[in-house]
């Protein structure tokens, strides 16, 4: 079973992403913010990240920074209401691999998730 | 004979010799009695060792037989041979001394002694002792005995005196050497002091003979020099043949007294020469003193004219000028008076002209003699009789001389009249031309400084102008200079630097020290000012390092023809549109992702329940989700549109008394339900809590600051909602503990859009619109809002509200009731208006009458009395206005204690207020506020104890 690290400080749409994933049998672990997702981070191992831009302690762009210090293998997708170009190029070049912009679809999001993890 | 001659030549030198010889005898003397002294003392000395010396050989010798007797002794009484030889010993120690003794032996009496000593030692050491030796070693004890009896003990007492009385000699000739030589050093010593006597007679015998020798001469030479100075004839008795000086002096002495009485002959003649020429000097001089006068008073004109010349080219002040004018002209023309009028203007100088005579001239300036220089533009004189205060003391007629001078302008006008007078004389025709020049002068001086003051004039219009742009600008010649700046350029740099005449350089230098971004300023203004890039709109935009200022800068060349002459360079103040700018794009980006975040709940939940089978439970919890995130994406835009209508002033209120507790218990229990780390609490010190507000608006004032308290203290904690009176207001406190504000933001919180911009904040969400929201609210209830806060610690928000007076905790019929029986008569021309009134006050309960026109009202209150009135001022359909309705109403003893509220677009409230009116309302002015002053009036007086009740309330 694949295992997935969600970062995202808005509950309802943690729920949204949990829900969605877990019926397609992932294991999908929660942080409600930045650290929180870092501890999980440093003590479990992931298939994937997703995380979300703006969150309290440390956003998401801090929180990728971060893990791109010591991981650079984990692939990290980066969920965000701000959609303008230049902060999908701040996202990308912090070392997110893939970019999705709010409000988005679950089942597209199910989609590229799953297309992520056949790569493997 | 020669060493003779060698001496007699010089006094010096004869002084010297007497001086030698002295010291010679001296020293000879002085030896001869030292080495006598010596001598003596030698001798002494000598003598006395050799008698010291005999006197130990005797003292030895008489030990050395005292030791012999008494071991002698010992031997016959105890026969100890040790003692023998001891005794036999003493004698060779005896021969020894005997020895040393003949050495020093000279006298006869020594030798007597030195023979009576051999005697006895050969007696007692050969033939005595040894014999009684013999007899006692044979045991014959009496026969030595017999020995000792028959003379040998007699024979050695007497030796021993013999050697005491030796001893005593030569002590006694010891004590005769001392004495002798004591009287030896007296005598020398006598003999000394007899020397010195000597010498000092000698001493004072030579100095008689030098006294005697040059002393005379030289009194003989002071007497004659007396004699020869006094003018007589000097004799010299001193004997010229002398070898030595005073000879020399008596021959030079002598030559010079003839010398001089040949000279005396000489200048007595020369004297009589030179009185002559003296006398003709004298006269020479006083020819030449002459002269010089007439020089000197040249000069002096020659220098006032210079002076006038001076003043009037080197200041551009004109009354200066013009007073220097008159002065310097009336010094040089010799006048008594004078006056300078400028014939376009009223400036004018003068000297000795009071007041009263330059306005009479000025009254005719154009008539008579002022008329004839205008027109002929040539200086002329005129005599007339002196007038009283020019006579002085004098009875008799006087004559006064006029000078009038034209001063003509570069286009030949009479630009100004000199006019001198003058009691000492005529002036001469001759100068006429003099003056005429010197008019000439002052007219070109006069042309140039009111050419100056046009420039100036001109110049400091200039400068106003630029002053009243709102930019800063600054013109900078082709070589770099500045040549103007404005006052918003001092003003925006803070700069007390005098810019002008700087180099620019040196403004970039000074400037690009506060500007972030410095060195590219300083491109861009060295390309703005170069010859040959023309800068086609390009700007340049910099913020200041010392405070949140942004500037934009552009240049634009300056031209004269065809030929470029500087640059003008405009810095422009764009902070606030920066500001804004910068907010409306954060504003965009906030708003975009706080929309974004509902819209994906609701987008996500519902696709899942289009796309998948769920259990009816998840079906329901998706479906409330999406109505509780549609709910709050409404609250979002609602937050959004009501900023909107506030901005556009299309807000509306509906505004009713209110308590306020219920409002805040309501709001208090709305938002603890979301949070479980925050306890809010509810403390109102008063009861007294009735606001005239809009409720829904204001629940949202206490929803916005309390949520913001929760959003703003993430770690949870208490927050404290505390209502009390304050200084007349009702007053609610949030207090919450959390991050606080930072000193620079406090102002900024309650600004649209504004959002401290800190990483910590970025985090919680929302619009950056509900403080804004809160203000604009509280400031249509005459309310304020305020915030104090200590970053890190927490903030308290102070919320305001005008109390309403008298008012009690009453159901909401009971508050009808109050205002219905109350009659207003309303005064108000404008029919459309006065129905508006009315209908806000049968709204508000009252009973309302209407009028037109005030006499009608004043009219119908002679019958019927209201409880209040709401007058207009201006009243057009009236013959009367507002104003007198007033004093009418105040002057009847029925009507002067109705109150009156006065409703008019005249912004007149003091003139108001003293004529009694009890409330001002100043058009426009919203129908609420109306209903609310009235009501406010009546409770007032109701608490006052008037009576308000009159008997028309019981219709």
């Amino acid at each position: 079973m694949k295992r997935i690290l969600l970062a995202e400080d808005e509950e309802v749409l943690r729920m949204l992403v949990v829900d969605t994933l877990e019926d397609e049998d992932y294991k999908v672990d929660e942080a409600s913010d930045g650290q929180e997702a870092l501890d999980l981070f440093k003590n479990h191992e992931y298939d994937l990240l997703i995380v979300d831009y703006m969150m309290p302690i440390l956003t998401g762009l801090e929180l990728i920074e971060k893990i791109r210090e010591t991981n650079l293998d984990i692939k990290i997708m980066m969920l965000s209401a701000k959609s303008q170009e230049f902060e999908i190029e701040k996202v990308l070049s912090a070392g997110a691999n893939y970019f999705m912009a709010k409000p988005f679809s679950p089942l597209q999001l199910l989609e590229k998730i799953e297309e992520i993890l056949d790569e493997n | 004979m020669k060493i003779n001659q060698y001496f007699k030549k010089s006094l010096s030198r004869q002084f010297i010799a007497l001086i030698g010889v002295f010291i010679l005898f001296f020293l000879v003397g002085t030896a001869i009695i030292y080495l006598t002294q010596q001598q003596l003392n030698n001798k002494y000395f000598e003598e006395r060792a050799e008698l010291v010396k005999k006197e130990r050989i005797l003292v030895e010798i008489d030990q050395s037989l005292n030791i012999a007797l008494f071991d002698a002794r010992g031997y016959v009484a105890f026969g100890s041979e040790s003692l023998k030889s001891s005794t036999f010993a003493q004698h060779p120690e005896i021969r020894k001394l005997y020895k040393d003794l003949e050495k020093t032996s000279t006298t006869d009496e020594d030798k007597t002694f030195l023979k009576e000593l051999r005697e006895f030692t050969d007696y007692y050491f050969i033939e005595t002792f040894p014999k009684a030796v013999r007899y006692f070693e044979m045991g014959q004890k009496d026969k030595v005995t017999e020995i000792a009896n028959n003379g040998a003990t007699e024979r050695i007492n007497e030796f021993q005196d013999l050697l005491t009385k030796e001893i005593n000699s030569i002590n006694k000739q010891l004590d005769g050497k001392v004495l002798q030589l004591t009287n030896n050093q007296s005598l020398v010593q006598t003999a000394f002091i007899l020397f010195i006597l000597l010498i000092l007679f000698i001493f004072f015998v030579i100095i008689r003979i030098m006294v005697k020798n040059v002393g005379a001469p030289l009194s003989e030479f002071a007497f004659a020099a007396n004699e020869i100075a006094k003018g007589n004839d000097g004799i010299i008795k001193v004997d010229s043949n002398r070898d030595d000086e005073l000879g020399a002096l008596s021959v030079a002495f002598k030559k010079m007294i003839n010398s001089v009485q040949e000279k005396e002959q000489d200048l007595l003649a020369q004297n009589e020469e030179l009185i002559a020429q003296q006398d003709e000097l004298q006269a020479q001089q006083t020819e030449l003193e002459e002269v010089l006068e007439a020089i000197q008073e040249n000069e002096q004109k020659l220098e006032q004219r210079n002076e006038l010349t001076n003043t009037i080219s080197n200041s551009l002040n004109k009354q200066e000028v013009l007073d220097s004018i008159v002065i310097n002209m009336s010094r040089i023309i010799e006048a008594d008076k004078g006056l300078i009028l400028m014939l376009n203007e009223d400036t004018y100088a003068s000297f000795g002209v009071s007041k009263l005579g330059v306005k009479q001239f000025k009254d005719n300036l154009k008539s008579g003699l002022n008329e004839r220089l205008i027109i002929f533009k040539k200086p002329f004189t005129i005599k007339r009789e002196m007038v009283a205060e020019e006579k002085g003391f004098h009875q008799l007629v006087g004559f006064s001389y006029d000078l009038y001078i034209p001063v003509l302008s570069s286009t030949n006008e009479v630009s100004a009249i000199l006019v001198f007078s003058r009691l000492s004389g005529a002036f001469a025709e001759k100068s006429m031309d003099e003056y005429e020049a010197l008019a000439k002068q002052i007219g070109i001086s006069l042309d140039k400084i009111s050419m100056y003051e046009q420039t100036e004039t001109a110049r400091e219009l200039n400068q106003n102008i630029l002053n009243t742009i709102q930019e800063g600008i600054q013109l900078v010649d082709t070589d770099g200079t500045i040549l103007q700046v404005n006052k918003q350029l001092c003003d925006m740099f803070q700069s007390g630097l005098d810019l002008v005449g700087q180099p620019l350089k040196y403004w970039i230098q000074v400037a690009t020290e506060t500007m972030e971004g410095g060195e590219e300023f300083f491109h861009f203004i060295n390309r703005a000012i170069s010859n040959d890039a023309i800068l086609d709109k390009e700007t340049f935009t910099f913020k200041r390092k010392t405070e949140n200022k942004v500037f934009k800068v552009y240049s634009e060349g300056l031209y004269e023809g065809d030929k470029r002459v500087g640059t003008v360079v405009v810095y422009r103040d764009i902070t606030k549109e920066f500001e804004v700018d910068q907010m409306k794009s954060e504003f965009v980006s906030t708003v975009s992702h706080e929309l974004r975040t509902p819209l994906a709940s609701i987008l996500g939940f519902t696709e899942l329940l289009i796309n998948r089978q769920l259990k009816p439970d998840r079906q329901q919890k998706y479906l409330s989700t999406i109505y509780n995130e549609t709910k709050r994406l409404t609250a979002l835009i609602n937050d959004f549109l009501d900023v909107q209508r506030m901005e556009s002033g299309k807000q509306t209120y509906e505004k009713k008394y209110v308590e306020l507790s219920p409002i805040i218990h309501k709001v208090i229990g709305n938002l603890q339900i979301n949070t479980n780390v925050h306890h809010i609490t509810f403390t109102p010190l008063t009861e007294n809590d009735y606001i005239l507000g809009d409720r829904s608006k204001i629940e949202q004032v206490f929803t916005n600051v309390i949520s913001n308290a929760i959003k703003y203290s993430p770690n949870g904690g208490d927050i404290h909602v505390k209502m009390y009176e304050k200084e007349g207001q009702l007053t609610v406190d949030v207090e919450d503990h959390g991050l606080g504000i930072p000193e620079e933001a406090l102002t900024k919180v309650f600004s649209k859009f504004y959002r401290i911009d800190n990483s910590d904040r970025r985090k919680i969400g929302g619009t950056g619109l509900g403080l804004a929201i809160v203000q604009e609210i509280m400031r249509s209830h005459e309310g304020e809002v305020n915030v104090s806060s200590k970053y890190g610690e927490g903030s308290i928000f102070t919320l305001t509200f005008p109390i309403v007076e008298g008012k009690r905790k009453e159901t909401d019929t009971e508050k009808r009731n109050i205002h219905s029986g109350y009659k207003i008569f309303v005064i108000e021309d404008d029919k459309s208006l006065g129905e508006l009134i009315t209908q806000e006050l049968l709204d508000s309960g009252f009973k309302v009458q209407h009028f037109i026109r005030g006499l009608e009202a004043l009219e119908v209150m002679t019958r019927e009395i209201p409880d209040a009135i709401v007058l207009d001022i201006m009243l057009e359909e009236d013959s009367i206005d507002g104003w007198s309705i007033m004093d009418q109403l105040k002057s009847d003893e029925q009507l002067k204690n109705i109150p009156i509220i006065v409703s008019t677009a005249l912004d007149e409230k003091e003139k108001g207020f003293s004529l009694g009116a009890i409330d001002f309302l100043v058009k426009p002015y919203k129908p609420s506020q109306l209903s609310r002053a009235i009501m406010q009036t009546l409770l007032n007086i109701g608490k006052e104890g008037q009576i308000l009740v009159p008997q028309e309330q019981e219709k």
